[in-house]
């Protein structure tokens, strides 16, 4: 599938071990899967993911020798795991197909006792695909709350938190507070130090 | 339509910076072209990133080329060169929107400005019209947009993702229309949802004040919020929200033209838009533009 695994992670076949390590993890982390969990794009990164990782490994296989370490690349996520109850499977099933109508129908049509914490989590993974991002956040901070010890609920809960923290970009783009005014305070120090350096020294 | 979407100057490289203006200037020339010498008052930055994506996505470098303002006769301006295709579904989405905002407009104001917008809507009808037979496509997403926000907030408690949806699905019709690969394009409506949804939560938060005082309609006065502070962060947070899906979609895209110019836009321009209107936060010198 993959035709030239160089183009793919955007490197010259000339490029050193290193480099193709560190191509790889810069798109890795570009298409990483846990920043789709909630995203109806979760399907086109995770075959992004896929081709960098048959890239990287078939690079990485052509160069081996001896005493390669086997670095293993990120595996990508599969799915839903773990539901319990047959209809929340049927609704997991559901809103993988796309069919998110129909789930949350099925979903709104189940009993009072039946709302479980996986209830909610399931109900905000719907709205979430539809770009409905409060109520799908809603529904997952009480998932969560329900049920605080579950990886799938927490993982879902902390990639919402983090977009509505930092925004674009994740925390690495927090623009402004950190550069404009850092800069302007060092050219105020300057002058500070350099009128000091006047008064004292008498022209240095 | 609203000029949200921005660039954050200070920030971009300086050849970029004539790239994002050689685009600007060539939408309002188009717009002069294709409407009337009076259409270039609605050129708007919003329109301008449509033009600039529309660019990116067909990956032709337009070539620039140098000749003398079309508003003032002193100065000159870089035009692209090509690229007529972009700038004239750019123009389009341009008139459409004006139109449709003065119809919106015409039924929410009293006196003299109803006086007014009425005047304007048989000139932007007649514009709207035309963009219509060339670009069905565009004039059919906002009219629906027009209606269902109408519907919306006729509604006594729509909710705020519903309040938001006409306007993100204009979007997502508009940036996804006619792109035939299955992904790109699925990516294209997840980018054109959320930025649709950020303009129009922008808009609510910029109106905030006014329709507080005014009692009107506004997403954000149905959620109760201890103190203004805690308030205004929330809604901030709901505004990273959508940045962040539409950034994460627009990265899974490959483009490479103009793509520092939407990095810019995206990842800066918009944080301090919304900075601006949250915090009141000074607003960026772009009228220079």
């Amino acid at each position: 599938m993959v035709t030239n695994p160089y183009k793919i992670l955007d490197i010259p076949e000339t490029a050193s071990d290193e480099e193709v390590k560190t191509a790889y993890r810069k798109l890795a982390k570009k298409y990483h899967p846990d920043k789709y969990v909630d995203s109806p794009l979760k399907d086109v990164a995770d075959e992004k993911m896929k081709e960098i990782n048959e890239a990287y490994d078939m690079i990485m296989d052509m160069r081996k020798n001896k005493n390669s370490q086997n670095q293993s690349s990120y595996g990508s996520s599969t799915g839903y795991g773990g539901a319990s109850d047959p209809i929340f499977q049927r609704v997991r099933q559901l809103i993988m197909a796309n069919s998110l109508d129909e789930a949350d129908r099925m979903l709104d049509s189940m009993a009072d006792s039946q709302k479980i914490a996986e209830w909610y989590f399931l109900k905000g993974m719907i709205a979430s695909k539809k770009g409905w991002g409060e109520q799908a956040f809603q529904y997952i901070q009480r998932a969560v709350q329900m049920n605080p010890g579950n990886p799938e609920y927490t993982a879902a809960y902390q990639n919402i938190m983090r977009a509505r923290q930092y925004g674009a970009g994740g925390a690495y783009n927090q623009p402004n507070q950190q550069y404009g005014c850092s800069c302007c305070d060092m050219c105020a120090g300057m002058m500070c130090a350099d009128m000091c350096c006047n008064c004292c020294g008498g022209g240095c | 339509m609203f000029g949200y979407v921005t660039i954050y100057k200070d920030e971009l490289l300086v050849r970029e910076f004539n790239e994002y203006k050689s685009i600007y200037c060539g939408l309002c020339r188009t717009l002069g072209k294709e409407y009337s010498k009076l259409s270039r008052f609605i050129l708007s930055y919003d329109c301008t990133f449509y033009a600039l994506l529309l660019l990116s996505l067909n990956g032709e470098c337009p070539g620039y080329e140098k000749k003398m303002c079309r508003c003032n006769p002193l100065k000159k301006c870089t035009y692209i060169k090509n690229g007529e295709d972009a700038l004239s579904k750019a123009s389009a989405l341009s008139v459409v929107s004006v139109y449709f905002k003065i119809v919106d407009n015409i039924s929410d104001s009293k006196g003299i400005k109803k006086l007014a917008y009425k005047f304007l809507k048989p000139i932007a009808k007649k514009w709207a019209n035309k963009a219509k037979e060339k670009y069905p496509y565009i004039y059919n997403a906002v009219e629906t947009m027009s209606k269902e926000q109408f519907k919306v907030e006729s509604m006594d408690n729509a909710q705020l993702d519903m309040s938001a949806d006409p306007t993100a699905k204009m979007l997502k019709s508009v940036l996804s229309y006619g792109e035939q690969d299955k992904s790109r394009k699925l990516i294209l409506e997840t980018m054109g949802y959320n930025l649709g949804r950020w303009i129009y939560l922008m808009d609510a938060a910029d109106d905030l004040e006014e329709d507080r005082e005014k009692n009107n309609y506004n997403p954000f006065l149905l959620m109760n919020y201890n103190g203004e502070q805690n308030f205004k962060n929330y809604i901030s947070q709901i505004l990273n929200q959508s940045l962040a899906q539409a950034y994460n979609a627009f990265e899974l895209l490959d483009i490479t033209l103009y793509k520092g110019i939407i990095d810019n836009i995206l990842l800066k321009g918009l944080a301090q838009k919304q900075r601006a209107v949250l915090f009141s936060e000074e607003k960026n010198g772009n009228k220079s533009v």
